[in-house]
């Protein structure tokens, strides 16, 4: 009965701990946004869904960041490290396009070509992707090692 | 294992928050670049041509240097045709620092007439495409462009030939008055002469007469040719061949009937 109430009141502390991680790296992750939103003020003016589409991406990502620090520990950290790197990837592809952004903002055609910031995006992404499968690897390996032992 | 993951993790997450911070602070130092464009000023180049010169300003306070700056200008008529293109190319730009650079085109009104007579005659729009290019912080390729239109003001605008004044000579020849007006709408002055030559019913030729011309910009010409005509070769109607004599442009002939 003593050893049950002690194992409860660690796993309360396990995912206390967890949710608290959670909320400082979605807070954290949030403020960066906020820090660089203020910058992305001129850019908004000109392309009048940029704001939008930026806000959405940070809101899933921060749920991606929730969800994979609540599920630490387990193969659902990988599973969802995973999908965030697929979903940077196929964002950005949706997003960008091609990489070249073209408008047209009080009468002038405006071309920006974004194809650097989108190839050195999408390596880092399978960077990110790469390292989710290494982290899934290694959790299986893990396990498997202590199964036998 | 876990030592390289968390090193690959870390490693991309510094990638990330620098991509980031670099492309969103070079975005947003575009509006600390201004540009400037000055009064257009029109001018003769040694070969006659118009020489149209737009000092342009790139004032770059912005967090990086700005790169492969580059304005072109492209002028055409209604139906395409290009009359000029110029091109100005500023390397580098860097941080905290202005340069003027004087935006160059010429115009040659020869190789306009070539597309249409009617330039020398009548006044009409221009069309003008205008495309500026440069690399935000030398890595961010950005385009602008626009059209617009000029105004072209002919030269020789509403230009006509006045009735004939036949003037007493001597006994075998007479001395034809030939009036001669016009408004000169172009952007430049107009100097030169004007030829004519004329020829009677039967198509033979009678005399030919010059005179120097001085339409200054937007003023109106008001003078004549005189003429030594043979009596004998007088009919009642017949043709000029006009021609105009500048140093923008040759042209000729323009025929005009009489009687």
């Amino acid at each position: 009965m003593a050893e049950a109430k002690k194992d409860f009141g660690k796993r309360l502390r396990e995912i206390t701990f967890k949710a608290l991680k959670a909320t400082i790296k979605g807070v954290l992750f949030y403020g960066t946004y906020f820090v660089l939103s203020t910058f992305l003020t001129p850019i908004s003016e000109i392309f009048p869904n940029f704001q939008q589409a930026i806000e959405i991406f940070v809101m899933i990502y921060i749920l991606f960041i929730i969800t994979e620090e609540l599920t630490s520990g387990t193969i659902f950290q990988c599973f969802f490290n995973t999908a965030r790197a697929l979903f940077v990837i196929f964002y950005l592809i949706f997003l960008l396009k091609s990489g070249v952004i073209g408008m047209t903002f009080q009468g002038v055609s405006l071309i920006v070509d974004l194809r650097l910031f989108l190839v050195i995006a999408m390596l880092l992404s399978l960077l990110g992707l790469a390292k989710s499968m290494l982290q899934a690897i290694n959790f299986l390996n893990e396990k498997a090692e202590h199964t036998r032992v | 294992m876990r030592i390289p993951i968390r090193i690959i993790g870390t490693a991309t997450t510094f990638l990330w928050l620098f991509l980031i911070v670099f492309f969103v602070s070079a975005a947003y130092s575009v509006k600390d670049v201004s540009f400037d464009i000055g009064e257009p000023q029109t001018d003769i180049t040694s070969d006659n041509r118009i020489l149209f010169s737009l000092p342009v300003t790139i004032d770059n306070r912005g967090y990086y240097s700005v790169g492969s700056f580059n304005i072109t200008t492209e002028i055409s008529d209604n139906e395409g045709f290009i009359i000029t293109l110029g091109s100005t190319f500023i390397p580098a730009i860097e941080r905290g620092r202005e340069i003027t650079k004087t935006h160059n085109m010429t115009i040659d009104v020869g190789d306009l007439l070539q597309s249409s007579q009617d330039y020398l005659f009548n006044d009409t729009e221009l069309e003008i495409h205008e495309i500026v290019s440069m690399k935000l912080a030398e890595i961010i390729p950005v385009q602008a462009s626009t059209n617009l239109s000029m105004p072209w003001g002919a030269p020789l605008y509403n230009s006509t030939l006045g009735e004939i004044e036949y003037v007493a000579h001597n006994q075998t020849h007479t001395r034809a008055i030939i009036s001669i007006s016009f408004e000169n709408h172009a952007f430049f002055d107009l100097t030169g002469s004007i030829l004519i030559r004329m020829y009677n019913s039967t198509n033979a030729f009678l005399g030919e007469g010059q005179t120097a011309i001085e339409a200054p910009q937007d003023a109106h010409y008001q003078g004549h040719v005189e003429l030594n005509v043979p009596i004998a070769g007088i009919s009642g109607n017949g043709y000029f061949e006009v021609y105009f004599l500048t140093p923008f442009f040759n042209f000729g002939p323009l025929v005009a009937p009489y009687g």
